[in-house]
């Protein structure tokens, strides 16, 4: 008896405490709700979430988003995004001189300061640039500087021809080079700084608080995992338009804890939101949609034992037989929920073809995306049948495969990516294709993607700059980033991608802007062709703002700008 | 006292020992976990890997890294976080001052709370303050910390408002300090129960009742002492345990602690910093082990070193 009172009493308290657990999306508004969230009442002080924190605040060692985000608002570089996300002039008094055979730019440079008031010049410039690319800094991004030409000692060809003139060869016309001027790898560093902080790590001069920047705020306190405090640079040359002094950051990548802290009103923005609260958060008007230039898509090795015994031309018809079966709009709906547009091509929508139109035109769709899953049954078995297997339709309208066919399906150790897992898992079950989810930690998970170790993988890129050879330049064959091994291996049934690599270096050389972007079309019809790549859906950003909050804004390359922001 | 120093010194030995043992078997088996410190969504570019992996001798053998890596460590260097590049002790003394103020308001209140509550409990068999403390003490071991945490979260700060979630001016420290002492407290309420009532049982304290030694002092001179012997078993350990962190608390309150920063290192495949906290967590066990072995004797005296 006296068991099961306390066992009763047991459950009772856990009931209460899921209950306590379930009330916590009401916070933020019912479906659709416009009701405001709690704000906090200081305005000096802007509080946000971003991530936990970056592994380096040095802009030439960063390579991830959030890292982009605390670089762009405590760094400014020769141009930067305004709030229509145009590309403006920052440190330079205007866009660049570029020579008629677009190979010299020339940018003049306002007088400005760094943080600790001595003047940046454009030495500064040549200065950073060259660090970026010496090979003892080992930066992630250095490849970017390929676009600019050598000198003799193999320094970049970038001169300062006085203060504040600076000279910019490249090594061949660049369409998206303005673009590159404003990524957060070639921002400027300060040259004593970095010389003073001795030791063999290059970032040294970053990991510690008051280092000398030129952006709108200054890093003064840093509580590492805990929180970061900028506070106004006075120095900054658009000083006058920022209005918020103090620049908090929550540095957390719990989504509980940072949808908590929102909804308590500790922080005023944030860009994360738990999957489970974006159908109940639709609507409210501190939830935030925006564009981002990525896709994510779905990958096949294409030197999987799974082909072995096929032909090229096979191969392609069993995998445009995986794409076309499945339902893109279900993912969308069910796991996306942000709205993201369903992908039929794997250039996202809204990128420049480099030759001043947008590359993805009406024309450029490889299938039907909308139309995508059961419908395409007939189709998808079709080409099942070309690529050599038998297929018996069943009484219940599902079909069996011969010989048996089982794909492993390799993701990170995370619910939404499992959850889309599931849902190809479904489409493929249609036509007896067996997908077995293999979920691996994210170190294992890039080791194994890198090494060619998986049959299909989950993937995703985000652009870095806004031309398309970002995206297809990921599939040469020398590409670390070429995880569907095109051009390596000895498989019969992979595609010879000797002509796919001569595209892209003819991409990058071509003089010819028209006739570039008619390469770079041609490369990804070769891409899609093998249907390797399958285009699931266009990615796009989602945060939460305090309605309290102006003036703050993206860019599609998911960076976020907060120096303009005023608080009411 | 002759007994005391060589006894000391042979737990300093095996210590020592321990300790070599611990970092070799983490060397090679981190070795063996498959992924690398540079794996990264946009891949890092080989050349780049390279002058990585020669900056931080990771194209030598396994042999000759764990040579060096021992011999630096000798010498005071603890190296660099492969992952971000800072100094790995300044960081790790950092982290652990933030979880080992926290963990030892938790230790401290666990300890008080649990034997008072154990004491009442044992004393009070069988009636409601005893009913009441076996309830608490089963919800207070089977709850998961991370549903405790999140709870208090969700009642503490978001309903009553009572603490900021996140601060980064005032971080407030007093529910993460109860979600780390519950489990504590209600493990050392029901050892100090259990311990407690069979002290109570003994003979030695049937004869003290007889010979009129007063209520208290058999309580808590007699049967207290016994019953603690238990409990500084359990003690030790924990405390160092809880001195050193808890990922999901520090997650949940954004602390940025010891146990975060050793999940992390093992994520990152940060092999020097995962070395370093394993080291100092070893060091912190193997001290809190010879600690609880000393207080032993203290408590009880027929306890013999040899």
């Amino acid at each position: 008896m006296k068991k099961k009172l306390v066992s009763m009493l047991l459950v009772s308290a856990m009931v209460l405490g899921l209950c306590a657990c379930g009330s916590s999306s009401e916070t933020a508004g019912k479906k659709g709700s416009s009701v405001a969230t709690k704000t906090n009442g200081d305005k000096d002080t802007l509080y946000v979430n971003l991530a936990s924190e970056p592994a380096y605040l040095d802009p030439a060692l960063n390579s991830s988003v959030d890292g982009g985000c605390l670089a762009v608002n405590s760094f400014v570089g020769l141009y930067t995004y305004n709030e229509e996300k145009k590309l403006v002039p920052a440190i330079a008094t205007d866009m660049p001189e570029v020579s008629a055979d677009g190979l010299t730019y020339k940018i003049k440079l306002n007088k400005t300061k760094w943080s600790n008031g001595e003047d940046l010049t454009a030495k500064d410039f040549v200065y950073s640039w060259n660090r970026v690319v010496a090979p003892e800094t080992a930066a992630d991004y250095a490849y970017l500087f390929d676009t600019i030409a050598r000198k003799a000692d193999g320094s970049l060809d970038v001169t300062a021809d006085d203060d504040y003139t600076l000279t910019i060869k490249l090594v061949s016309p660049c369409p998206y080079f303005n673009d590159l001027l404003a990524f957060p790898t070639f921002l400027p560093v300060y040259q004593k700084g970095v010389e003073a902080a001795s030791g063999t790590e290059p970032g040294k001069w970053a990991q510690t608080p008051d280092f000398v920047c030129n952006g709108a705020y200054t890093l003064k306190e840093w509580k590492h995992n805990e929180s970061m405090k900028y506070v106004k640079n006075d120095n900054y040359y658009d000083a006058d338009k920022v209005k918020i002094k103090n620049l908090n950051f929550m540095l957390s990548a719990d989504e509980t804890a940072i949808y908590a802290a929102y909804n308590s009103g500790d922080v005023d923005f944030i860009d994360s939101v738990p999957t489970d609260e974006i159908q109940a958060l639709k609507g409210n008007k501190e939830f935030n949609i925006v564009d981002q230039l990525g896709t994510y898509y779905i990958a096949f090795n294409v030197n999987s034992d799974l082909f072995k015994n096929m032909s090229v031309k096979q191969a392609n018809k069993f995998r445009e037989a995986i794409s076309l079966l499945i339902d893109r709009n279900y993912i969308v709906k069910t796991v996306g929920q942000t709205d993201q547009k369903v992908a039929d091509s794997f250039v996202p929508e809204g990128m420049s073809d480099g030759n001043g139109k947008k590359y993805k035109t009406k024309d450029v769709s490889y299938y039907d995306a909308e139309e995508t899953g059961a419908k395409q049954t007939d189709k998808a078995v079709k080409l099942l049948k070309e690529a050599g297997f038998k297929l018996k339709k069943k009484d219940d309208g599902t079909y069996k495969i011969s010989p048996a066919v089982s794909i492993p399906y390799l993701v990170n150790d995370n619910q939404a990516h499992k959850a889309i897992a599931q849902c190809i898992q479904q489409d493929l079950a249609g036509v007896g294709i067996e997908l077995t989810i293999q979920s691996e930690d994210w170190n294992v998970f890039l080791q194994d993607r890198k090494d060619g170790k998986f049959t299909l993988a989950r993937e995703g890129w985000i652009a870095d700059y806004d031309d398309p050879i970002n995206m297809l330049e990921l599939f040469s064959s020398k590409s670390g980033n070429n995880d569907p091994q095109f051009g390596k291996g000895e498989s019969k049934s992979a595609p010879d991608w000797t002509e796919y690599d001569s595209l892209m270096d003819e991409a990058h050389k071509t003089t010819d802007m028209a006739e570039r972007a008619k390469v770079l079309h041609k490369a990804e019809d070769m891409l899609m062709e093998t249907n390797a790549v399958i285009p699931i859906y266009f990615y796009n950003d989602v945060y939460m703002q305090k309605s309290n909050v102006k003036g703050v804004y993206t860019t599609v390359y998911g960076m976020k700008y907060f120096m303009y922001a005023t608080k009411n | 006292m002759g007994k005391y120093v060589s006894y000391i010194l042979k737990r300093v030995i095996l210590a020592i020992l321990s300790i070599i043992i611990v970092s070799a078997i983490t060397f090679f088996v981190m070795e063996l976990i498959p992924g690398g410190p540079f794996n990264k969504e946009k891949a890092t570019s080989a050349e780049a890997q390279k002058v990585l992996e020669q900056r931080y001798n990771l194209d030598k053998p396994v042999l000759q890294q764990y040579a060096i890596y021992m011999s630096n460590i000798v010498k005071g260097d603890w190296g660099v976080s492969l992952k971000t590049g800072r100094e790995i002790w300044p960081d790790i003394t950092s982290k652990f001052y933030v979880s080992a103020k926290l963990g030892l308001m938790a230790a401290v209140l666990a300890i008080i709370f649990g034997i008072i509550l154990g004491s009442i409990a044992a004393l009070t068999r069988n009636r409601w303050p005893d009913r009441t403390i076996v309830f608490l003490t089963t919800l207070g071991t089977a709850m998961p910390s991370f549903v405790l945490a999140t709870l208090l979260l969700l009642v503490f700060c978001m309903k009553l408002g009572m603490f900021p979630v996140w601060s980064a001016n005032n971080p407030n420290y007093t529910l993460p300090i109860i979600a780390l002492c519950v489990y504590p407290t209600a493990y050392i309420t029901r050892l100090t129960k259990t311990s407690m009532l069979d002290a109570l049982n003994q003979d030695f304290i049937r004869t003290a009742k007889a010979k009129g030694v007063t209520q208290n002092k058999l309580i808590f001179v007699h049967a207290l002492r016994n019953a603690l012997i238990p409990v500084v078993t359990y003690v030790g350990p924990m405390i160092a345990y809880i001195l050193t962190g808890s990922m999901v608390v520090e997650n949940i309150f954004t602390i940025g602690g010891l146990g975060t920063a050793f999940v992390q290192s093992i994520t990152n495949r940060d092999y020097t910093t995962i070395m370093a906290i394993t080291i100092f967590l070893a060091i912190l066990m193997v001290i809190a082990n010879m600690l609880t072995d000393i207080a032993y004797k203290l408590i009880d005296p027929r306890i013999n070193f040899e």
